[in-house]
């Protein structure tokens, strides 16, 4: 049963490597934070699964509650610096200072 | 330690420390770094380090992206480009940065393997604490035992540390000076009424359930992970998630400013209040087996667990009222009139 979980844990890892990508690529910050939400909901059910490994669930479901109660915290305050500040798709905001000619 | 799911946490963990340094948006780089907050959170439970990923989970997903998000927004969110011609700099940088890694490769070699029986951290004090614990403080969670009782001094001035960052920031940022009268920012003026109707509803009903789980934390941190600075960082979140779903003015109603300083005081208080205690008792500082004498019905051995409880609840408060004087004075520049 225990390699059952373990092989969850590693699917669940890979997916969250595609979640990465959207996180770290993303065109627009929406996306970044869409992925980051993404990731905090799968380390709750890994922080899970991990404790099911070790066999002591009780330990480890008091940090994934943590996580289900404030993992939206972050969205709703970058959220919050949009509504401030419009500037959701900016040019050269990405991995490339932005060069002279665009503004 | 399962080596499949290490693996590929620090896999993981590696993308984004990259991603973190290599973005040039701050917005994002804060975005990315909450990622590997919740990764390094993973990272430690799987190593079994349940206390210290309670600490990352709560500061992590509540706090520290926040104030990061909140210091963009005062200040900016570009990175100015570097000027070129800084080759040799930069080689330079990567040289003594391999030659760094190099040295630490080197001693890591040295260092016991992972749970190592024979390690000199498993030989000396570690057999005692594990064996002891219970008898001596009848406190299961042994991780909250060392933390506040065995090594009870370096836990206060921990929380002396804390209470000292507050009382940087707010000397730093808070401005009492009233240069110019409020005015709203656009945003306000664009959705006037109630814009925010289901975000506000659902901080509303979530945050006494945060609170109430706050409290279980500290409470319960004798037999469970977590404990004061847990539960004072979850505590602090919910204000923080009151100040960002309404707005600046519901938090400051709540919890003014007077009274924050007030209660961060206050938690340092507790903790160095309950030490001297012991000591006016005639015993050693922080000996809180000593507390049987004033407690009622408790003997030796339970008075050491209550006083564990009493400088929890200290650690806690002091540790809410930092995070939240922090963030206000973070967000609003220390004006204390408008924040996200």
């Amino acid at each position: 049963m225990d390699s059952f979980f373990i092989g969850t844990g590693v699917a669940l890892c890979l997916l969250m490597l595609l979640t990465l990508h959207r996180a770290i690529r993303g065109p627009t910050a929406i996306d970044r934070i869409m992925g980051l939400n993404v990731i905090g909901t799968k380390t709750t059910i890994l922080l899970v699964i991990i404790g099911t490994i070790y066999h002591r669930v009780d330990m480890f479901v008091d940090i994934a509650l943590a996580y289900a109660l404030l993992n939206f915290i972050v969205a709703i305050a970058a959220s919050r610096y949009f509504q401030h500040r419009k500037n959701l798709n900016p040019k050269g905001y990405g991995f490339r200072y932005r060069s002279e000619g665009e503004k | 330690m399962i080596w499949q799911l290490d693996l590929s946490v620090l896999t993981l963990i590696v993308i984004c420390a990259f991603a973190t340094i290599m973005v040039k948006d701050l917005l994002s780089a804060a975005i990315i770094f909450g990622a590997y907050s919740f990764l390094m959170c993973l990272l430690w439970t799987e190593m079994g380090a349940v206390d210290v990923a309670f600490t990352e989970a709560s500061v992590g997903a509540g706090v520290s992206t926040v104030l990061f998000i909140a210091a963009v927004y005062q200040t900016s969110r570009t990175v100015k480009p570097r000027k070129s011609g800084r080759g040799l700099a930069k080689i330079f940088a990567l040289l003594a940065t391999l030659l760094t890694g190099l040295v630490l490769l080197i001693a890591e070699a040295d260092f016991p393997g992972f749970a190592d029986l024979s390690s000199p951290a498993s030989l000396h004090v570690s057999p005692y604490y594990i064996t002891q614990t219970l008898h001596d403080t009848n406190v299961p969670n042994m991780v909250t035992s060392v933390l506040a009782d065995y090594r009870g001094y370096d836990t206060m001035l921990e929380t002396v540390v804390i209470f000292t960052a507050g009382l940087a920031v707010i000397a730093i940022l808070r401005r009492y000076k009233k240069d110019q009268p409020f005015t709203p920012p656009e945003p306000y003026i664009l959705s006037k009424g109630y814009p925010d109707t289901i975000i506000r509803f659902v901080a509303r009903q979530l945050v006494p359930f945060i609170q109430l789980f706050a409290l279980y934390v500290v409470a319960h941190g004798h037999h469970s992970p977590g404990g004061g600075f847990q539960g004072g960082v979850i505590l602090g979140a919910s204000f923080i998630l009151l100040a960002i779903s309404y707005d600046f003015k519901t938090v400051l109603g709540i919890m003014n400013e007077k009274w924050n300083v007030l209660l961060g005081n206050l938690g340092v208080l507790i903790y160095a209040g309950i030490g001297f205690l012991c000591l006016g008792l005639g015993a050693n500082f922080l000996d809180y087996s000593i507390l049987s004498k004033v407690l009622p019905a408790t003997d030796r051995v339970m008075a050491r667990s209550h006083g564990m409880l009493g400088i929890e609840i200290g650690v806690a408060i002091a540790v809410m009222a930092i995070v939240i004087s922090i963030y206000l004075n973070v967000v609003s520049r220390g004006k204390y009139d408008k924040g996200l």
